[in-house]
């Protein structure tokens, strides 16, 4: 499969790829700067970058609460219920 | 007016004339009839249908509007697309469970009173049990028992509504509940509802059963049970203030799972909690917008829901496990399913020019529009959990990540067809949203590319994408369950048996050791007694009247001399000892 070969391609090439995806954000962040707030009725549209800093804050606290929790009371051995 | 079919007739007569089919021919039969199912959908009118009286009861089949077409729209395509997963698939029983299945939520959702809605939802309930059963394990047969003793429940719930809405109301018409007048009988109605939508608390029994259902058959589930009552909840409870509370909190507390479940699909079931919940929540804001919202999202959901389901459960087929702990590489060996999983995960994600884009936005944008902040921010929460468990921890995990030992092929072609036509209709529409928005019961004015949602859903997404890899090691799958509220009734089964174990079989013995020393010992006795009476008394009557007999035939061997004119005599003298007798007494 051709899909198989253009993976392979981009795995031997994870430098390029994470510049590359370092400079796509960087331009999503500026984009939503350049985006008119004039009809913003709540902080959350009138606020900069606003879903750059809510997507890094909730990523982080789900993987952070959920993992904690699950390692604390929630997780169980698979013959738990016999 | 007359012309109207139930579509759920092709799956019944479907059902039970499948085996009759051997082959090819029985191949045939399994996609003509969705196919079949959907053109009558298409060529469908609005109106009311198959109206009749039923003890003063009105009961109507067909209540055919906008809001029930999109539903039939989407159970039929899914109805076919379903058969087409399911084609390889040997046993009659599992089509005929399928097609029961399919063709009760389409009498659901085209019921328009309470009794023949209730008859389509026990049978929902009771056809699709057996494609859990039908993967014949013991841990699917006991969460199949699970399954069903909850939806019981559940249908006790509705059906205890539904008589005291009878009883208050004097008819059985399913119509809008306005939330003023919602007494007891509503909010049961409303509870046995909630949990076919698994509604915190009352969620459990879905991750329980569909990753331990059959590889076709969670494809099926997937799609019908939740979704037919996110249906019901929009027909019936539309505005209610508790839905878009429980709704919002479903869509985090499912993706919460989501990261740390490690089997593919319990995951993926756990994250139909989360989607569901965008519909609920929907629902309960109760706007012309949000009900549209809800009913695309469930038509998008339905298509990408069953797409990862497919994808799951062709790993599971063909590597034998969905546990991500034990995946990883597969995208060399599985690269057609790879592909097919990941237009599904970024679907369900709200990617531009993907389904999930089109569809749950006009929910949160609904939420946005009536002033519902803390609502829209927990639901891109719940979006960037989307993304973070189905979208990446997932495909990560099961197709790339580390090398596992285990080199599989891609699944037969029938799933790779399925799976490839739902990833066009997934693709078609995000691409062309007026394509399911003319579908909506309400005129849509919303527009999803517009450069604001665009620059929020990017960032989101992107960087969810950008904490996942910095913090991967931290996701890594782990061998374990988590518990969920189910212990209730798991934990409580146990505690039963543990009841019985220590107390009822410690009192049983007790009382086994009692009998052996006193009763056995009262019981010998008594047959001792007994024995004596029956010597005693018992054969001395029973001689005597031994001896009785002989004598009375003694005698009576005298009167049968075997001559004719003795017994005339007798006849004779009998005769008039009667005449006799009726004299004196006159």
């Amino acid at each position: 499969m051709r899909i198989v070969q253009y993976i392979e391609f981009l795995r031997r090439n994870m430098k390029g790829l994470v510049r590359a995806l370092i400079v796509y954000l960087i331009v999503l962040v500026v984009f939503d700067v350049t985006l008119s707030r004039h009809d913003a009725h709540y902080i959350i549209d009138k606020v900069y970058a606003f879903w750059t800093i809510f997507g890094i804050v909730g990523c982080f606290i789900l993987i952070k609460v959920a993992k904690g929790i699950a390692h604390l009371f929630l997780g169980k051995d698979e013959d738990f219920y016999g | 007016m007359d012309r109207w079919i139930h579509p759920a007739i092709f799956f019944f007569i479907g059902a039970l004339i499948l085996p009759l089919f051997r082959g090819k021919a029985k191949k045939f039969v399994i996609l003509l009839i969705p196919a079949l199912s959907i053109i009558d959908v298409a060529f469908m009118m609005e109106g009311i249908y198959g109206s009749y009286n039923f003890l003063n009861a009105d009961i109507i089949f067909g209540r055919v509007d906008k809001l029930s077409l999109v539903f039939a729209w989407v159970f039929t395509i899914m109805g076919f697309l379903g058969a087409i997963y399911a084609l390889h698939v040997e046993e009659d029983g599992h089509h005929m469970a399928a097609y029961f299945y399919v063709g009760a939520s389409l009498g659901a959702i085209f019921a328009g009173d309470y009794l023949t809605l209730f008859i389509f939802w026990e049978i929902m309930a009771f056809s699709s049990v057996f494609l859990v059963w039908y993967r014949k394990e013991k841990k699917s047969i006991a969460a199949g028992y699970r399954y069903l003793l909850v939806h019981v429940f559940g249908g006790l719930c509705f059906f205890t509504g539904m008589m005291l809405y009878y009883y208050k109301t004097g008819n059985m018409v399913f119509d809008k509940i306005l939330p003023a007048n919602a007494g007891v009988a509503e909010y049961l109605i409303l509870a046995g509802f909630a949990l076919n939508a698994a509604v915190i608390p009352l969620h459990a029994w879905l991750p329980d059963a569909y990753p331990e259902a059959t590889v076709a058959g969670a494809v099926f589930m997937c799609a019908f049970t939740t979704k037919t009552a996110v249906y019901v909840l929009a027909r019936g409870f539309p505005g209610f203030e508790i839905l878009a509370i429980l709704g919002t909190a479903m869509t985090v507390y499912g993706v919460f799972y989501a990261v740390i479940e490690n089997d593919m699909r319990r995951v993926l079931a756990y994250h139909i909690v989360s989607q569901v919940g965008y519909m609920v929540a929907g629902v309960g804001i109760g706007t012309e917008m949000a009900l549209n919202g809800a009913c695309a999202h469930a038509f998008a959901h339905i298509l990408y829901k069953a797409l990862l389901f497919m994808g799951a459960g062709s790993v599971l087929y063909m590597v034998g496990t969905a546990k991500l702990s034990k995946l990883g590489g597969l995208y060399k060996y599985m690269p057609l399913t790879m592909i097919f999983y990941v237009v599904g995960a970024i679907s369900i994600s709200g990617f531009p020019l993907f389904s999930g884009f089109v569809s749950k936005s006009m929910i949160v944008a609904s939420a946005h529009h009536e002033g519902r902040i803390w609502l829209m921010l927990l639901m891109n929460l719940a979006g960037i959990g989307t993304f973070l468990s189905v979208g990446l921890k997932v495909t990560y995990f099961a197709f790339f990540g580390k090398e596992s030992a285990v080199q599989p092929k891609d699944p037969p072609k029938n799933m790779l067809w399925s799976m490839g036509l739902t990833s066009a209709l997934c693709f078609i529409i995000g691409v062309y949203p007026n394509s399911l928005y003319v579908l909506l019961p309400f005129p849509v004015e919303y527009h999803p590319y517009n450069l604001h949602h665009l620059s929020e859903m990017l960032q989101i997404l992107s960087f969810t994408g950008l904490v996942f890899f910095l913090l991967v090691k931290k996701l890594a799958p782990e061998d374990k369950i988590n518990l969920d509220l189910d212990i209730f009734y798991r934990a409580g089964a146990w505690v039963f048996m543990k009841i019985d174990e220590k107390i009822i079989s410690v009192l049983d013995s007790l009382w086994g050791e009692a009998y052996r020393a006193i009763g056995l010992s009262l019981l010998f006795k008594n047959a001792r007694l007994s024995y004596g009476f029956d010597r005693k008394v018992i054969d001395g009557v029973v001689d005597g009247s031994a001896t009785a007999v002989r004598m009375v035939g003694f005698v009576v061997r005298k009167l049968q001399t075997g001559k004719v004119q003795a017994y005339i005599g007798l006849a004779l003298l009998m005769f008039f000892l009667i005449v006799w007798i009726l004299l004196v007494r006159m």
